[in-house]
């Protein structure tokens, strides 16, 4: 029966982001929230668990502040997780958290399959799966829609532009998911009170190696500009007309 | 010898790669090479459109995807060592770019939209977009290879030169990857490639049933467009393709108008028309951040506003 991981990264909801009078970023009232493509991979590795048997343990790389999302994923069908939690593992770049993840599933869990959303809400990279298999040196297909373990194989459906691939892959493999692998459900309040009860294991730095340096350095973060007239009709007839009139003084009508 | 590489999946994004690739080469002084996924027979246009060599990647078997090439890209740029490697931001480069920055050890831009030197030339500086479109991130990789992935439409494809010279160079490895293709399936398109659109409607979640997006066809009918959705619409409630998807993980689009009907303006679907000459929205919210990004916005109900619209876009 598949070992399964599912990695998640706990994000800024970029919703609550203000932009500052001065083009910077205002996040003084921001939430966090497990990263919308993440919650469908996490979907999806307890769907395949529960058709195949087996568990799913969800790992993290986040700051203790995380420790809601871990509590959140759980409730979402995982059986376990794997925290890990120091506060330095803050804005890494994908080199780096898969750097961690590497090291952290080398050692202390067994994987027959890791899932990965296609990217993060928040940098959106796409690095960090495909870089972990590398680490790991195993078998990986990105941006996949359908997944089946078949035969001690992944039988895995990738989207490739124009047209799908479907590919055989040995486990231990890692695939990243696209968001229609599988719906994220909502948990409700007996899913939020299991998870309380389900094993975190929880790591430090500390207990890791040497920390993994950045490949990439921020120069600067500005808000980006979009610059519109923002001009307000209302739905009455005689709006909606002067609303046509004026599209058709921007010639944009044919 | 250092240099700058450009892979593309194709002629068409190489030639847009070049187009970014030869003014950092000429400002370095190094060679530009285009490694070439479409054979010796394409060798020459990758030349005419500024390499300065092709480099042709061998051939893959029919049971092997893009990611057999993985060893034999690394194994050339840790003999090469090269200064830059662009490559084109699709599904399966994404990937390779990303498994091949690994073993480099080095860092990856993903989704480049501006590659540029830093003053004094002293760095490779490049632009991207972070939380979902909300901001722009600059930043420089610090180590070699400096490697980003450029969506295609980022750059012109560059000017072709049939009179140009350069190498030719074929790589001899036979690449195997674990992975095997079982079959390639054309993905069914029901429509045409709404990026070519000059008018796009949009939906989202404020239309309340699938059968209602015959409201929005003949709107997008009468303006001469093609209609489109947002996440939800399209990936998650399948009302329209996937192909419809408009966004930062769908299609980017830069139509002259764009008209949001129901659709709230999260960000990372507003990246995928940030360009759109007029943006138009119809939503009951006044509230709905959709109306900080558009030109002309109704406030009021679809259902009441798209007729009134159809009926004097008639007049």
């Amino acid at each position: 029966m598949p070992e399964l991981v599912v990695c998640f990264k706990w994000v800024i909801d970029e919703a609550y982001i203000r932009r500052t009078s001065a083009g910077g970023l205002d996040f003084s009232s921001v939430d966090y929230k497990i990263s919308e493509y993440d919650r469908n991979a996490i979907e999806a590795a307890v769907c395949l668990r529960d058709a195949c048997g087996g568990s799913v343990t969800a790992v993290t790389v986040a700051p203790p502040e995380a420790s809601k999302g871990v509590k959140d994923a759980l409730s979402r069908g995982p059986d376990r997780a794997i925290f890990v939690s120091d506060a330095i593992f803050k804005d890494l770049d994908s080199s780096q958290t898969a750097a961690i993840l590497g090291e952290v599933l080398r050692g202390k869990a067994t994987f027959d399959l890791i899932l990965c959303g296609e990217g993060s809400g928040d940098a959106y990279a796409q690095q960090v799966g495909p870089r972990l298999a590398e680490l790991l040196s195993i078998p990986c297909a990105s941006y996949v829609q359908k997944l089946r373990i078949e035969g001690g194989q992944v039988i895995a459906e990738r989207k490739a532009g124009d047209f799908t691939e479907v590919l055989a892959i040995p486990m231990p493999a890692l695939v990243t998911v696209l968001p229609d692998i599988a719906s994220p459900r909502i948990p409700g309040v007996k899913d939020t009170l299991m998870a309380s009860k389900k094993p975190v294991e929880t790591i430090g730095q500390s207990e890791l190696g040497e920390m993994p340096e950045a490949r990439l350095k921020t120069v600067e973060v500005r808000a980006s500009r979009m610059e519109r007239e923002c001009e307000i009709f209302t739905p009455e007839a005689a709006d909606v007309a002067r609303f046509v009139g004026a599209l058709q003084k921007k010639g944009v009508l044919k | 010898m250092p240099g700058v590489w450009v892979l593309g999946e194709n002629k068409n994004q190489s030639l847009e790669l070049l187009s970014a690739g030869r003014p950092m080469a000429d400002r370095m002084g190094v060679h530009l090479t285009s490694l070439v996924l479409g054979g010796r027979e394409e060798a020459g246009d990758h030349i005419a459109g500024g390499a300065d060599e092709a480099l042709v990647l061998p051939p893959l078997a029919e049971d092997q995807s893009l990611d057999a090439l993985i060893l034999v890209l690394v194994q050339e740029a840790r003999e090469v060592d090269p200064d830059l490697f662009l490559i084109a931001s699709t599904y399966r480069l994404r990937e390779v770019a990303a498994r091949v920055a690994s073993l480099l050890k080095t860092g990856l831009c993903s989704e480049t939209l501006k590659i540029n030197f830093t003053e004094n030339y002293r760095s490779v500086e490049m632009e991207r977009l972070l939380y979902g479109g909300a901001a722009v991130e600059r930043v420089v990789c610090l180590t070699r290879p400096v490697m980003a992935t450029v969506p295609p439409g980022t750059y012109e494809q560059a000017p072709i030169d049939p009179a140009r010279e350069g190498q030719t160079r074929e790589m001899k490895e036979t690449p195997r990857s674990p992975c095997k293709v079982l079959e390639r399936r054309a993905r069914e398109r029901r429509t045409r490639d709404i990026r070519e659109a000059r008018v796009v409607v949009c939906v989202g979640r404020g239309m309340e049933k699938k059968e209602d997006i015959t409201l929005a066809r003949e709107l997008a009918d009468v303006l001469g467009g093609e209609i489109a959705g947002t996440r939800p619409v399209t990936e998650e409630l399948h009302w329209l393709p996937e192909d419809l998807c408009i966004g930062l993980s769908g299609i980017q689009i830069r139509p002259d108008l764009y008209v949001g009907l129901g659709v709230s303006g999260q960000i990372q679907h507003v990246t995928g028309f940030r360009d759109a000459k007029i943006i138009c929205a119809v939503n009951r919210d006044a509230n709905a951040p959709i109306f900080g990004v558009a030109d002309m916005g109704i406030v009021g109900d679809l259902y009441d506003v798209v007729p009134k619209l159809i009926g004097a876009l008639k007049k």
